[in-house]
């Protein structure tokens, strides 16, 4: 047991409420079905192109209303655009966001006209935003004091890029024409694969102490069932190639899978946060390494001390 | 690399304002502190805080907790060692007013600012409510008041500074154990003040707390005389502004990000439709 003060929290969990998880697979989703909207119709699957750009357009409508609702002074709201802040992932989230739904919903309006170069850049547009809007979440959470998630700056984007996949490929499943179910179907077993894997290697990232939390708790608990369901909609998905009831339930379970695993990051996040132990240890480890790796810079340390101190008395004397 | 745009944190270190006063911080010296709690209640009222409610912790006389939107000082009372050798450590701890702060660098309403004094602001009537300075902040110090809904944090009280007054905290102080002033002047004096603690006191454990700048948060507005380690009172060990990594996040994500693309286009090629 490391020291601590009576065991309370050094860093405050997130208070988020489940809107903004919710929303990160919403968004994640949306994302990847942008990109793969304009996949489909290169390759001339204009049915399964549908499908992706209207979950796309329904995920970038729901996004905006699911943040808005999480706000602690919810009509503020349009404060997210007073400035353009680099720093804060959640602003330039905010823009992405909004650019992403714009091109969207323009290009869904012009498409109803029949303009229909204006329907394809604007798909050309949401392609190009769309990773960004499924990764720049993991770069938002990262970008916190949270052990679980700040260390796992490397990992995160991955978890999310493959449960944006994931996603995408299951509603594609769900909803595509029969003939053109094949190219959803590869991305969301590729994406469920990938989410298991992404977890599993993001965990040997941070290392036993860090990632103790996904095997603890109701994070841990909850881990374990998404774990099970993406692998259920993985196998269930390579199985049921033919049947429609069998590939149906594998993208439920994928679909279930990916939500669930949101959940568990920002559980996990707030298991990390409660307990000192992840804070003090991981940062006395780091202190003990720098000690080690800069046991001469130390030495010049001590050496600008006493010139310090020499400046000082210099001063005294004047 | 070339940068852009203000990726690190440097854009927050400069003031909003003009220049116009020396920084401004706290020297907190624990030696000093007799956990009388005059911090806190002059805090709360100058700042019109709520009252958190009557609840008994069990833990020394500590029924405070912790920092939180509506408590901007909390004295820590640590009960440490044991076998009749227990020592009653006292510490009023506040927000650190970091040179390099995460919670003013994540804030995407630009809320939070950095004033004219060198402080860390949270400007009310702008937040929204988003939440993400809270896990931001590698001290956990700002939280999102339940009344209000916005962030709130210790002010350095923003409104007596303007005026040349004493932040409420260290007015009411009785021991000195929480000295306001310029930050050069403050540091200096806790230097002197750790020489003495450790010849003449002979603690040898003490050392100070946030005065380096050269940590990971470069150096705090608001720093400490500790007798003991940090986290025997609540504090990290080796605090780093979270923003100082964004640089390599935004790197990672571009590499995941072009990974998407190429999964989506693998799902498509070679696919019977």
């Amino acid at each position: 047991m490391s020291d601590s003060y009576y065991g309370r929290p050094i860093v405050k969990p997130h208070q988020w409420k489940p809107e903004v998880p919710a929303y990160f697979w919403i968004g994640g989703t949306a994302g990847a079905a942008a990109v793969g909207c304009t996949v489909a119709r290169i390759r001339g699957a204009h049915g399964l192109a549908r499908v992706f750009k209207r979950t796309a357009l329904a995920g970038a409508l729901a996004s905006p209303i699911l943040l808005t609702l999480d706000l602690g002074v919810p009509l503020r709201f349009y404060n997210m655009f007073r400035v353009f802040k680099p720093t804060s992932p959640m602003n330039l989230g905010s823009w992405v966001l909004t650019a992403f739904g714009g091109a969207l919903t323009a290009s869904t309006l012009a498409e109803l006209c029949g303009v229909k170069a204006a329907s394809v850049i604007g798909e050309l547009a949401a392609a190009a935003l769309g990773p960004v809007v499924t990764t720049y979440t993991a770069v938002l959470i990262s970008n916190t004091a949270t052990p679980v998630w700040h260390e796992a700056y490397e990992g995160l984007p991955f978890v999310f890029i493959a449960s944006g996949l994931a996603g995408a490929g299951a509603v594609g499943v769900l909803f595509a024409p029969p003939e053109e179910r094949g190219i959803a179907r590869r991305a969301m077993v590729l994406g469920s694969l990938g989410m298991g894997a992404g977890m599993q290697g993001m965990q040997v990232g941070l290392g036993p102490l860090l990632s103790e939390p996904y095997h603890e708790g109701k994070a841990g608990a909850m881990h374990g069932a998404a774990t099970l369901l993406g692998l259920a909609g993985a196998s269930l998905g390579v199985i049921g190639r033919k049947n429609r009831f069998v590939s149906s339930t594998a993208a439920l379970c994928t679909i279930a899978a990916g939500v669930l695993e949101r959940f568990t990051i920002f559980q996990a996040g707030k298991q990390s946060a409660q307990d000192p132990k992840y804070v003090v240890e991981s940062q006395r480890a780091r202190l003990a390494l720098r000690a080690l790796a800069h046991e001469l810079p130390q030495h010049d340390e001590r050496r600008q001390e006493s010139e310090h101190a020499e400046h000082r008395m210099e001063h005294h004397a004047q | 690399m070339i940068d852009l745009f203000p990726f690190t944190s440097e854009a927050s270190e400069k003031s909003t304002y003009a220049e116009s006063h020396a920084r401004k911080g706290f020297f907190t010296d624990t030696t000093l502190c007799i956990g009388c709690k005059a911090c806190e209640i002059a805090c709360k009222e100058w700042n019109e805080l709520p009252s958190d409610g009557m609840t008994f912790t069990g833990q020394s006389y500590d029924n405070t907790g912790e920092l939180s939107g509506t408590t901007w000082r909390h004295v820590a009372f640590v009960e440490h060692g044991g076998n009749g050798a227990t020592r009653w450590l006292m510490e009023s701890d506040v927000c650190k007013h970091c040179t390099h702060a995460a919670c003013l660098d994540v804030c995407p309403t630009g809320s939070l600012i950095r004033t004219e004094f060198g402080t860390v602001v949270v400007q009310e009537d702008v937040c929204n409510g988003c939440g993400y300075c809270v896990p931001a902040c590698p001290f956990g110090v700002i939280a999102k008041r339940e009344d209000s809904g916005h962030a709130a944090k210790c002010t350095l009280c923003y409104d007596r500074l303007k005026d040349d007054e004493t932040p409420a905290c260290a007015k009411a102080c009785p021991t000195q154990s929480i000295q306001f002033g310029d930050v050069d002047v403050l540091r200096k004096r806790a230097d002197e003040r750790l020489e003495q603690v450790r010849k003449t006191n002979r603690f040898e454990g003490a050392s100070l707390y946030g005065r380096k700048t050269d940590d990971g948060i470069g150096g705090a507005g608001a720093f400490f005389l500790l007798l003991d380690k940090p986290e025997i009172y609540g504090l990290p060990p080796d605090p780093v502004d979270t923003t100082r990594d964004l640089h390599k996040m935004w790197r990672v994500m571009g590499v995941a990000a072009a990974s998407l693309v190429a999964a989506v286009t693998f799902s498509a090629i070679g696919t019977r439709r």
